[in-house]
């Protein structure tokens, strides 16, 4: 789990690091460019280099749109959308596959997760099922999803159920299994029942695990709904690339790309936003 | 379970009492690598009494407060409290552990009225008791703070007050000072005197430093490396309360003389075991 909390918690670590210019230390502040001037700098850079590349007539006309053809096409699909659906309904159904799977796999494996986490028999009897499971790219399932609940919303639903699911389900068991010895005996010192025990304890306590499932979860969830809409669906923005690359709308196709990216990143800080609240004490 | 013909033997006038105990870990991997933490280990300690254990790492005496406080079973005979066999943790034995073990997500208050709260006590009997328990331990205003902004200190200063508030009969603390720096450790010492003459709870008390626990017990043990027994006890019979002025009087400087001594021996002998 390491690896997928680091890949996904850039957000977080970013705002816990010194700025760079502490670790640094030597020059005075009033030399120092501000991080905004510099990250404004950098998206210049690359737009430059982007015009350069597309009016330089290097590339092959069409495969490569420029930014001004990108907003041109941008207006065009904001004003008469995509194939008889407007642009917000393709957004929109994607969201509500990814929205309904994400939320079940939530209220299914948070709960499941705790309790394998806190109880030895229930823990030994679906951890491995589940260790064996969970490396299978969901991807995987796809084929099946089609067989079994065809190309509706049910099918699509379960495979970003089962994805979320995954990944909410074993860090909830981790976050309860590896409460701190000293907190549980503290509490059993203090007289706690079993149900306060949990409540008071095991629950806040594996709250910050609980965080970084859901942020994993949600970001394979995005990327499964995608992806299963690319192969097998009528609409959203998999659909929408995968069918403008056919007829060879390329436009379309990266801004389906960019609109994907931008509703991930979305996803990804209003997420962070709610773990600041929740878990105000994490790193400290 | 062997309560009452146990307390027919043994009088209820210690408030800790360790009969023939022995308590040994399974090895990690088979029985060969089993480790006994302690063996045939008697004590008696008499309410109200400070009483302090020092003695080299992996010498037992954590396995000794984990006994007292419910947190381990002894392999063989007997952990009493107050003449009541030890069975679980319980709020008649509060402990102060060497980590913090405050909750973070609640905040001062909230992790000092907890035990209480969770007993149904009712709130407007509790809170003014915590207020003016977390005013005694110095930290007034610091009610609704969450421990991750509070010093090591006031945070040790907090555990204090979550384990006193439920007026044990025995205060366990498990080197509770051991993070501080000096000048920090020589206040908490003073302080948990003066909590001691309000509340005269019994104390069991682990350390490293041989210093501190001169200065704040009535009885020190040094106990040796494993199977860990009692090596050396003294009485400090200088009266309570007590000052800094005892830490360098004549009777500091000879206890500690063989209190240091007695541990070194223990500390070497390790040393030239385990290089064998």
């Amino acid at each position: 789990m390491a690896t997928d909390e680091q890949q996904f918690d850039d957000g977080l670590m970013q705002k816990q690091e010194p700025p760079r210019e502490s670790r640094i230390g030597a020059r005075p502040k009033a030399a120092q460019v501000p991080n905004a001037v510099l990250s404004a700098l950098g998206v210049f850079i690359v737009l430059a280099l982007w015009v350069g590349i597309t009016s330089s007539g290097l590339l092959k006309p069409g495969y490569f749109p420029g930014p001004l053809e990108l907003y041109r096409e941008l207006v065009v699909l904001v004003k008469d959308g995509y194939r008889e659906s407007s642009l917000w309904s393709h957004i929109g159904i994607s969201l509500f596959r990814t929205g309904v799977g994400f939320t079940l796999g939530v209220l299914v494996g948070v709960p499941l997760g705790l309790l394998t986490g806190i109880s030895r028999v229930s823990g030994a009897m679906i951890s491995p099922i589940m260790a064996f499971l969970r490396p299978i790219p969901p991807i995987a399932f796809i084929p099946m999803a089609v067989l079994y609940f065809g190309l509706g919303e049910a099918g699509k639903i379960v495979l970003i159920f089962w994805t979320s699911f995954n990944y909410v389900y074993v860090n909830a068991q981790a976050g309860a299994a590896h409460v701190p010895i000293a907190y549980l005996r503290a509490a059993r010192s203090l007289g706690l029942t079993q149900r306060q025990l949990f409540f008071r304890v095991v629950l806040p306590a594996a709250t910050p695990q609980i965080f970084t499932g859901l942020k994993v979860a949600m970001a394979l969830s995005w990327a499964v709904v995608v992806a299963a809409e690319l192969t097998g669906a009528q609409s959203g923005l998999g659909y929408m690339i995968a069918d403008a690359a056919l007829i060879f709308r390329i436009p379309v196709v990266f801004l389906g790309i960019a609109i994907i990216g931008a509703i991930g990143l979305l996803l990804n800080t209003a997420l962070n936003f709610a773990e600041s609240r929740f878990v105000h004490w994490k790193g400290r | 379970m062997h309560t009452s013909p146990v307390n027919k033997i043994w009088p209820v006038s210690s408030a800790i009492s360790f009969q023939k105990v022995g308590k040994r870990y399974a090895g990690a991997r088979d029985k060969s690598t089993e480790t006994v933490a302690v063996d045939d280990f008697n004590l008696e300690i008499a309410p109200s009494e400070i009483f302090c254990i020092v003695g080299p790492t992996g010498c037992g005496k954590s396995t000794a407060l984990n006994l007292i406080a419910g947190f381990e079973s002894p392999t063989s005979g007997h952990v009493l409290v107050e003449g009541q066999e030890v069975h679980d943790p319980g709020m008649d034995r509060a402990v102060v552990f060497q980590h913090p073990s405050l909750f973070p997500w609640m905040t001062v208050l909230e992790n000092v009225t907890l035990g209480l709260a969770c007993r149904g006590a009712p709130r407007d009997e509790y809170e003014p008791r915590a207020r003016k328990l977390l005013a005694a331990v110095g930290l007034k205003g610091f009610e609704s703070h969450y421990p991750y902004q509070l010093s090591g200190g006031m945070q040790q200063r907090v555990q204090i007050a979550r384990a006193l508030i439920g007026q044990p009969r025995v205060l366990l603390m498990d080197e509770p000072f051991g993070a501080l720096d000096y000048q920090t450790r020589l206040l908490m010492q003073r302080l948990l005197l003066d909590l001691w003459q309000e509340f005269r709870p019994t104390i069991f008390f682990i350390t490293h430093d041989v210093g501190e626990a001169i200065f704040i017990s009535d009885r020190v043990v040094v106990m040796t490396r494993r199977p860990g027994r009692v090596k050396l006890m003294i009485d400090v019979k200088e009266p309570k309360p007590r000052n800094y002025a005892f830490l360098t009087s004549p009777e500091f400087v000879r206890l500690q003389g063989t209190l240091l001594e007695a541990v070194q021996q223990e500390v070497e002998s390790g040393a030239v075991a385990e290089s064998h």
